[in-house]
């Protein structure tokens, strides 16, 4: 987007005014979102985001700022004000000789994208997305009780350029592409929900893999069991989790306190751990980004860093944090290629990518043998943890009793909630059937495009809030 | 180009083309500054902003943006706009006729504050967080300033502006004691810089997380609950869903045909008012250019209004009330201003659990339903003493909640929430269900 030039103007400016590190980030996104409500068209929007964010790194102290005016004048004066911000009269570091005679760029080359799109951005018209959110809505059409049927589109396509001042340059390219479905169900007297939401990195071709009429059909589905629902119980109870999207326990309870940004704050319940056991010798957790289309996958992380695959937990023996540039100055930890950031708004952070707890060898049903009275909690909605104590919560979408050993019937509006690091010990057995699935995580740098997995789980007990 | 060139000419293109075009500009001034350890360790400073879209052709509506203000940018959002407008088979939009506005200045010289002094407040909060022995990890202690100037024009005449703007301390802890740990956040937004004290925000937030240590656990059953301000604005947020005009007209919202009937208990009235001198919220028009009011929407238990936009009210044959709300990235919703609800006689303290704050609302609660059930935070009320307690979920329908309210609390705080601005007091119910241990 800028001239070599700029880049390395504006990084040879940074180090003069004293810094010690400096990184030119500029993105432009292309985005459309169609969405359509019982097959009408309720809410078309494309949109151009445009870009540049500069952050400068004094010792450990960082300075941020972004604008939308790309100019060389305008990208300078930012500098200088990032530069005055940080302030004359503090303790600034001083200028370094090496950054006096320019820097220079040489571009990282991170090989073939795997990732790539085969259907380009401009590929079909509007008409034909349309087409395909009413076959997502006929699908959905299951049952009389089924009132009404949202379908949405998202498609992004992000184009990023990172320069610092130790020279790396990368550019990326981003595109995702993301089906929802959403169904209301009513028979009159309660009123209840499903969703379903296939995303990956690519473009439309998504819709090849995943027919819009089964998502449609999908999340119906969960609406009519949640109709049929009895409110949960309370109380703890062993609870087996769903495998999928029953990762979020993971990514709430265990993954968001690896994160360097907590770690390096002290502010992490799992800080200063490395080589302990922290989780049973069942679970071994792993954040990859590079997972072929994955829809948290990207070549480089948003620090110009290339993603990789890293093994966080091995046998319950915490091996790895997730680890940015800034993590990494303040822990001496190795970087992971996991800063990332929502977009050019956001200072990047320490992010999950695509976290799941690795495969096991129990057979699924054997989970449930020997549980009297238990929680089947299939699919998950979102939660939310506090790394610095640990505790975490999240609703079940779709869940079940076990009794006796055996799934028994629906319950909803369940909510799990407990403390990660205690949770964690508590897992007894990890089946074999590993699936991941999309979602948007929301912390410091944004909301951000992860996934999250695990293969079925069976927890000995956890704190179920329903009704007493 | 600059804003005001490039609203120009995409007005004039929409002439050119036939289309009806709304203009919606913002840009944004931020700074942040964080402190560690005594010093200054973090500053963002931007500035930013774009260009929102809103097409009307032949009575259907497309949107699109851009922050990008080159021609070609300009040309390609116009585009999107109306082939997005084109997509829908019929409609029967019209912009909102509107005449000039003027500009209004809502922040005048509250954040002209040198910038050592911003850093000064924010190391002293830093200090005087770290300063108590209980404080594991004072995890962020900021201050934050935005200044906002949004410009509205159309075709069918709208034009006005006006610059508004906050500044705010917030805090993240975390605080232990044996083998108690808490983590907290707090936050005070204030219209003016001079208007914060770092000492009040340190001591609200320490008493807020410190009075949880050695948290016990509470068993399950039903008992008398009361809601501090922070949860009944979260709750009063997730009751906005229900009297949204938007999804009253898209068949979402479960207070449907309940206008003029009993909605809450008589001791709930809820307004919200763009026009509260000084409110955070407070703003001279909508998204629309539709004049600010005051607006009561349950007057002592009884629905009186849904909040509309011009869209919403024509779609469900109701009046427009003046609360479009958009960004220039989104496109037309209608939200809060400053969401009050009036205080009552007081509540009192000596039975039951105080709920103080609540867990991923965002995930345990069902907006349509209403059907709420959450982690939460409290004190077992024991006599006159309060004891903290932990693992802890409530649940509860929140319409069936609002009609069991027994007592309104007397005094108004204001709380700068994640989807808005409130000023609420405390609220007591009978009986909620509690899932413990």
């Amino acid at each position: 987007m800028l001239s070599t030039d700029s880049y390395a103007a504006l990084l040879a400016q940074s180090r003069n005014a004293g810094a010690d590190f400096a990184e030119v980030y500029v993105e432009r996104w292309r985005r459309r979102q169609l969405r359509t409500i019982d097959g009408r068209v309720e809410e078309a929007t494309s949109g151009i985001q445009l870009g540049a964010g500069i952050r400068l790194f004094f010792g450990e102290d960082v300075v941020y700022g972004y604008t939308n005016d790309l100019s060389d004048a305008a990208l300078s004066e930012l500098v200088a004000s990032l530069a005055s911000v940080r302030g004359a009269g503090d303790d600034v570091g001083r200028p370094d000789a090496a950054g006096r005679g320019g820097i220079d760029l040489r571009k990282l080359d991170a090989g073939p994208d795997v990732h790539a799109p085969t259907v380009p951005f401009e590929a079909h018209d509007k008409r034909w997305r349309l087409e395909r959110l009413r076959e997502l809505d006929a699908g959905a059409r299951i049952a009389p009780e089924i009132k009404q049927v949202e379908g949405r589109l998202l498609e992004w396509e992000q184009d990023v350029w990172i320069a610092n001042s130790e020279g790396a340059y990368v550019e990326d390219r981003r595109v995702r592409t993301r089906l929802i479905g959403f169904a209301i169900a009513s028979d009159g007297s309660e009123t209840q929900t499903g969703h379903a939401g296939p995303g990956l990195s690519m473009g439309l071709e998504l819709l090849e893999k995943y027919d819009p009429a089964a998502v449609g059909r999908k999340a119906a589905e969960l609406a009519m069991t949640n109709l049929r629902a009895k409110p949960a119980p309370a109380g703890t109870m062993p609870v087996v989790l769903g495998n999928g999207f029953g990762g979020v326990i993971f990514h709430e309870a265990l993954g968001h306190l690896l994160e360097t940004t907590g770690v390096a704050r002290n502010a992490s319940a799992l800080s200063g751990m490395v080589g302990q056991q922290i989780a049973s010798p069942v679970v071994t957790y792993v954040d990859d980004g590079t997972t072929p289309n994955g829809w948290g996958s990207s070549r480089f992380d948003d620090e110009a860093a290339p993603t990789e695959r890293t093994v966080l937990i091995n046998k319950g023996v915490l091996e790895s944090y997730m680890v940015d540039r800034w993590g990494a100055l303040k822990t001496g930890y190795r970087p992971t290629g996991s800063g990332r950031r929502q977009d050019y708004t956001f200072a990047p952070t320490s992010r999950m990518r695509n976290t799941f707890v690795t495969a096991g060898d129990t057979p699924k049903e054997k989970l449930f043998e020997g549980i009297e009275f238990g929680l089947y909690a299939k699919t998950l909605g979102g939660g939310q943890v506090r790394p610095g104590s640990g505790e975490y919560n999240f609703a079940v979408n779709e869940g079940y009793i076990i009794r006796d050993g055996e799934i028994a019937e629906p319950v909803r509006g369940a909510m799990l909630l407990g403390k990660g690091p205690d949770s964690i010990k508590k897992i007894v057995a990890v089946s074999d059937d590993l699936s991941n699935e999309p979602g948007m995580c929301g912390s410091l740098s944004g909301s951000l495009p992860v996934e999250v997995g695990q293969p079925h789980l069976l927890v000995s007990d956890i704190v179920v809030g329903g009704e007493a | 180009m600059k804003v005001t060139e490039a609203k120009a000419w995409l007005l004039a293109r929409a002439g050119e083309r036939g289309v009806e075009l709304e203009v919606l500009a913002t840009t944004d001034r931020k700074l942040s500054i964080e402190a560690q350890k005594g010093a200054v360790n973090d500053v963002s400073l931007s500035s930013s902003g774009g260009i929102g879209l809103r097409v009307v052709t032949d009575g259907r509506v497309g949107y699109a943006y851009t922050e990008e203000l080159s021609e070609a940018a300009l040309a390609w959002t116009l585009d999107e706009a109306i082939a997005n407008a084109e997509l829908q088979e019929d409609g029967s939009v019209t912009l909102p006729a509107g005449g000039a506005l003027g500009r209004f200045e809502l922040v005048d010289e509250g954040l002209s504050a040198p910038l050592q002094e911003k850093k000064a407040a924010t190391i002293a909060l830093e200090g005087k967080l770290a300063a108590d022995g209980r404080v594991q990890s004072v995890q962020y202690a900021g201050y934050m300033e935005r200044e906002s100037e949004v410009e509205i024009a159309s075709t069918t005449g709208v034009d006005g502006a006006f610059r508004t703007g906050l500044a705010s301390l917030y805090s993240a802890l975390v605080m232990r004691e044996g083998d108690s740990v808490k983590q907290g956040y707090e936050r005070d937004a204030q219209r003016e810089f001079h208007q914060l004290d770092p000492g009040r925000t340190a001591q609200e937030s320490l008493r807020k997380l410190g009075r949880h240590l050695g948290a016990k656990p509470l068993a399950t059953g039903r008992r008398r609950a009361v809601f501090e301000p922070d949860v009944v604005a979260t709750l009063l947020a997730l009751f906005t869903y229900a009297v949204s005009g938007k999804n009253l007209a898209e068949g979402t919202s479960r207070l449907e045909g309940k206008l003029g009937q009993k909605v809450a208990s008589e001791l709930i009235t809820i307004v919200d008012d763009a026009t509260l001198p000084h409110g955070l919220g407070s703003r001279p028009f909508d998204a629309e250019g539709t004049p600010a009011k005051r607006l009561v929407i349950v007057e002592e238990g009884v629905l009186r209004s849904f909040l509309h936009n011009s869209d919403t009210a024509a779609r469900t044959g109701q009046a427009n009330t003046g609360h479009a709300k958009r960004s220039y990235r989104s496109t037309l919703d209608v939200g809060t201003s400053n969401l009050l609800l009036l205080p009552g006689g007081g509540v009192t303290l000596d039975s039951g659990v105080l709920v103080t704050d609540l867990m991923g609302v965002h995930a345990g609660a069902n907006p349509i339903t209403g059907d709420v059930s959450v982690q939460a935070m409290g004190m077992e009320l024991v006599g006159g003493e309060q004891r903290p307690v932990e693992d802890f979920a409530i649940s509860f329908n929140l319409f069936e909640l609002l009609e069991r309210v027994e007592q309104v609390g007397a005094d108004v705080e204001p709380v700068a929430g994640f989807s808005g601005f409130a000023y609420v007091p405390s609220l007591a119910v009978a009986d909620l269900s509690f899932a413990g241990s």
